[in-house]
């Protein structure tokens, strides 16, 4: 681990939600989702976050894609102009435009240029399997159809780093196989990941480092095989 | 890099309005039409109402009429769609790391567009009517462009401020329907009592509309000493907006519940 440089360093970082109040609820909490996080990611390698559900993993996400400043300590970004993304499925479409400009408009909320999605268009088209459907508006698309698009679009936008939520595959079985094929791909090249799932076999099989994240801080990491085989084995200490 | 970022939102905001506008049109079976056919048909509304009441028809009063009517609905529209934009997009910047403006600019923009479309069919329809061009008009771009900054800067920060406080919205609306009538949309400055005339004027908007009528109706030069302070109101807001949409761009998601 030692040879590789860090391209992003947490140090106490801390996030806070603040809900809002209303007069006739007493609810005065803040909730802090991440706290006293120190956690260094390495150029090129491959991250899995483990933890249950509310530990702060999404909320990480958001932190490293630049959506939330944080609330306490510091983030450091070591190289310039980094494109940190976060693999979203179709956010933003727009129901009565079709698939192609769907597409484009799409890619440019995740970072790219118009002219940039433009050239890729025809491998989208392909790869999402759409056919004619490609061209119709995309209300008359099936959930799955949706999928596809949205998936096919994010496979395009080639993000320095790649932040990926517990997406590891869409659709049909058919496609289910093609998106997984070409995800995990992007987890042999360079590319910084960091992958959030609840399967250890995929963080095994996917990531060079682990880490378990429980209340908002980190309680294992290392090894992935390690620190998924201790999770497992505690998980149930925590959940009480 | 700073110029390339802001290239890609300018974009954003240029193709996004172009899909919202395209998304409109497609939305209703007379499509477009509407763009012209809404306006004109509040237009008829309040005709009716106004000639009913005070007894002052013909086409000085539609033309009259449509002149407020046209300037406040691209006001009001782009406002109250604009500021709603960054709830109704939550989902979208939630995911994506977005500058929270980008979503209200292109609700303005799509409004914009349609006050432009429907002033192309007012200008004929004031040609025809006896009021062909004249030297002034060229005062119309400028009275547009500081009517577009007013919107922005009015608009941004209510986008932030109803995110923040839902109950804002329900206040807002109130305040709009109050500045729908003092702003001299259905009638003219003479009919406001000489003592509150300078309060009158102190609203953006009722110097944005009178100034659109002398140029159009009367055929003289708008007053450009209450342009002048239109404007000067104008760039505080937007220095204010920026300075706000900065200040909570981060952390305006942690901070609501939508």
């Amino acid at each position: 681990m030692s040879e590789l440089a860090p391209i992003i360093t947490l140090q106490n970082a801390g996030i806070c939600y603040r809900p809002l109040r209303s007069l006739f609820t007493k609810n005065k909490k803040e909730i802090w989702a991440l706290r006293n996080l120190n956690l260094t990611f390495y150029e090129g390698e491959k991250l899995g976050i483990l933890g249950r559900n509310g530990c702060g993993k999404s909320t990480l996400m958001r932190v490293l894609a630049g959506i939330y400043e944080l609330d306490e300590g510091r983030i450091t970004f070591h190289k310039k102009n980094l494109h940190v993304e976060l693999l979203s499925l179709g956010v933003g479409f727009e129901s009565n435009l079709t698939g192609r400009e769907n597409a484009v408009l799409n890619g440019m909320l995740m970072g790219k240029s118009r002219q940039y999605m433009l050239e890729r268009l025809d491998s989208i088209h392909e790869f999402s399997g759409l056919g004619d459907f490609f061209d119709y508006p995309v209300y008359t698309y099936s959930s799955g159809m949706n999928v596809r698009l949205g998936f096919s679009v994010a496979m395009e936008t080639d993000p320095d780093i790649l932040l990926v939520d517990e997406v590891l595959g869409v659709g049909d079985k058919i496609f289910h196989e093609k998106s997984s094929r070409a995800l995990k791909e992007k987890f042999t090249g360079n590319r910084t990941v960091v992958l959030i799932s609840h399967q250890p076999a995929n963080l095994k099989s996917l990531c060079t480092r682990a880490v378990w994240l429980e209340r908002g801080a980190i309680l294992a990491q290392g090894d992935p095989g390690e620190v998924s085989k201790f999770y497992e084995e505690n998980i149930h200490a925590y959940t009480k | 890099m700073l110029f390339q970022t802001l290239k890609r939102y300018a974009d954003i905001v240029f193709y996004r309005t172009i899909a919202g506008i395209k998304s409109e049109g497609r939305q209703r079976y007379l499509g477009y039409l509407w763009f012209l056919l809404e306006p004109l048909l509040s237009t008829a509304v309040f005709y009716i109402a106004y000639s009913q009441i005070t007894g002052r028809g013909g086409r000085d009063a539609v033309l009259l009429i449509l002149i407020g009517m046209l300037l406040w609905q691209w006001f009001e529209g782009s406002i109250s769609v604009g500021a709603g934009s960054i709830k109704t997009k939550f989902h979208v910047l939630n995911q994506c790391n977005l500058p929270k403006y980008i979503f209200p600019l292109v609700s303005i923009a799509v409004h914009t567009w349609k006050f432009l479309c429907v002033s192309v069919v007012f200008f004929t329809l004031a040609s025809i009517l006896g009021f062909p061009p004249n030297i002034y008009w060229l005062y119309l771009p400028l009275l547009f462009v500081v009517q577009l900054l007013l919107i922005i800067s009015i608009a941004l920060p209510i986008s932030i401020g109803v995110t923040l406080w839902a109950d804002l919205q329900i206040v807002i609306s109130s305040i709009f329907r109050l500045f729908f009538f003092i702003s001299g949309i259905f009638f003219e400055v003479k009919q406001v009592p000489e003592s509150v005339r300078e309060y009158f004027f102190w609203n953006p908007m009722a110097v944005l509309i009178d100034s659109g009528r002398s140029i159009i109706l009367r055929n003289e030069a708008p007053s450009l000493q209450r342009l002048g302070i239109t404007i000067v109101i104008t760039a505080c807001f937007l220095v204010f907006s920026f300075a706000l949409h900065a200040r909570y761009d981060k952390r305006i998601l942690k901070l609501t519940n939508v």
